[in-house]
């Protein structure tokens, strides 16, 4: 008889929807706030200047994303210190 | 022959014969899709979707075979990997994952000969899966540094991107959709996030296969759910025939790969069925969903990398996330250094047996997959 381990895919479960719910924020504000700027630049590589500021944005939020993925997990299951192999 | 020998004939017949079928019957479609609708048999989306789907579905016993096949003939030439999870440390037949590519490319030719498929984004996705397998075979025989791995697989993406610009809007869209918020244009960046993308899907499949079934279960659950997802938003038959392929090839290579193993899927079978996942994302527009469907893998390779800085194999590391215990059960590694992978993650403090970890990661799954099908369902 297999056994799900409910306590982890409980965590798990709470830290897949917050990710999720702040990838959709995330997105928002892309769609939102910085897809429509528009960036004074040189004529000829203003499009490209353009995209990579755009780009830059993006990097950031998703590496935000991540930060909060990261402290998320560490906080429900490494609490105690990362080498432990005790339970939170 | 054999019973298994007359079951491969059999299986051959019957794929031979549903192909003739098709094409007899490719003139009368509407009338026949009419009498079964009406029997219930026929799906509402259309001819094309249903078609496409009773093809795709071809794809669960060939590679069934083809799985067979190469667990005979790599077993015999010695390619073999030991499961290490096991006391009795099995030798298990690699690379079969094989099967996984190989079938995938078969039927993509197979529906544009049989059911008039989009031949362009048939030959972008075998293109990508075929060179994703190569660089996993390479792997395999060579055993390159981890680096590599990554720096190939952004090649694979290539065939998507010169495709896309020989043929404007009919590979790929780079308009990304968003849930809720609707759409913004991307024509710049879109195209060469292309290769990163392959790259990125490719190797965190590859990543997250440490246990049996893993890999082939997992992707068989976010195939599923994105299949729903474009069955209930925007069955396009192309879509729907390669999610439904990926499917029942990774179901078919299971039916082998689940706990006990009977066979290994290698780099091969790894970096093909991320790649597939990848270019699938981009040809159908399911960017943001496939995002959500692969939060497993994506939280394996963060804190794998996170941890360990380094593109690295999981061979060449010093220090285990896990260590097997003399009753047989995986707990998790007492050393700081070792890295902090999903499996890890999911028996800190409880050691489990390898069969109930792996019936939680797909309890993850499910719910990934889940979230992925609301996200397309918001996307409209």
């Amino acid at each position: 008889m297999k056994r799900l381990n409910r306590r982890a895919v409980g965590l798990q479960l709470i830290v897949f929807v917050t990710q999720w719910g702040l990838m959709i924020i995330g997105f928002g504000i892309l769609a939102l706030l910085v897809a429509p700027l528009r960036i004074p630049a040189d004529p000829g590589l203003g499009r490209y200047f353009d995209a990579a500021v755009k780009a830059m944005i993006a990097l950031a939020l998703s590496i935000s994303w991540l930060f909060i993925w990261d402290r998320q997990v560490r906080l429900y299951f490494y609490r105690k210190r990362e080498g432990t192999s005790e339970p939170v | 022959m054999g019973r298994k020998g007359w079951s491969k004939v059999a299986i051959g017949i019957l794929i031979a014969v549903g192909s003739q079928l098709l094409i007899i019957l490719r003139p009368s479609k509407s009338l026949l899709y009419n009498r079964l609708l009406r029997l219930g048999v026929m799906l509402p989306s259309g001819w094309e979707v249903t078609t496409a789907i009773i093809l795709a579905i071809v794809s669960f016993p060939v590679t069934l075979v083809l799985t067979r096949f190469f667990m005979q003939v790599n077993a015999k030439k010695g390619i073999v990997g030991i499961d290490v999870h096991k006391l009795s440390k099995p030798r298990i037949p690699e690379m079969c994952g094989a099967a996984i590519p190989v079938t995938l490319i078969l039927l993509s030719s197979a529906y544009v000969l049989i059911a008039g498929g989009n031949s362009i984004t048939m030959l972008a996705f075998s293109l990508v899966v075929g060179s994703a397998a190569i660089v996993g075979a390479v792997d395999d025989r060579l055993k390159m540094r981890g680096i590599y791995k990554p720096l190939l697989t952004l090649l694979c993406g290539a065939p998507i991107v010169v495709l896309g610009l020989l043929y404007p809007n009919q590979v790929y869209n780079p308009t990304l959709q968003v849930p809720i918020f609707g759409s913004f244009h991307l024509p710049v960046i879109y195209p060469l996030s292309i290769p990163v993308a392959i790259s990125v899907t490719s190797n965190t499949t590859n990543m997250l296969d440490p246990l049996n079934g893993t890999m082939a279960g997992g992707i068989s659950i976010i195939s599923a759910a994105l299949l729903i997802g474009v069955l209930i938003t925007d069955p396009a038959p192309s879509t729907v025939f390669l999610y439904a392929c990926l499917l029942f090839s990774a179901l078919g290579f299971f039916y082998f790969n689940r706990y006990p193993s009977k066979a290994f899927a290698g780099n091969v079978g790894q970096l093909s069925v991320g790649a597939a996942l990848g270019a699938l994302a981009i040809l159908g527009r399911t960017e943001i969903a496939s995002i959500v469907a692969m939060f497993p893998q994506i939280q394996n390779s963060f804190f794998f990398l996170s941890k360990i800085k380094r593109f690295t194999e999981h061979r060449a590391l010093t220090a285990k996330p896990t260590k097997l215990l003399d009753d047989g059960r995986l707990a998790s590694s007492s050393d700081p250094k070792a890295p902090l992978t999903l499996v890890r993650t999911l028996i800190v403090g409880r050691p489990a047996k390898e069969s109930d970890v792996v019936s939680t990661i797909f309890a993850l799954f499910l719910i990934s997959g889940a979230l992925a099908l609301i996200t397309m369902i918001l996307t409209g």
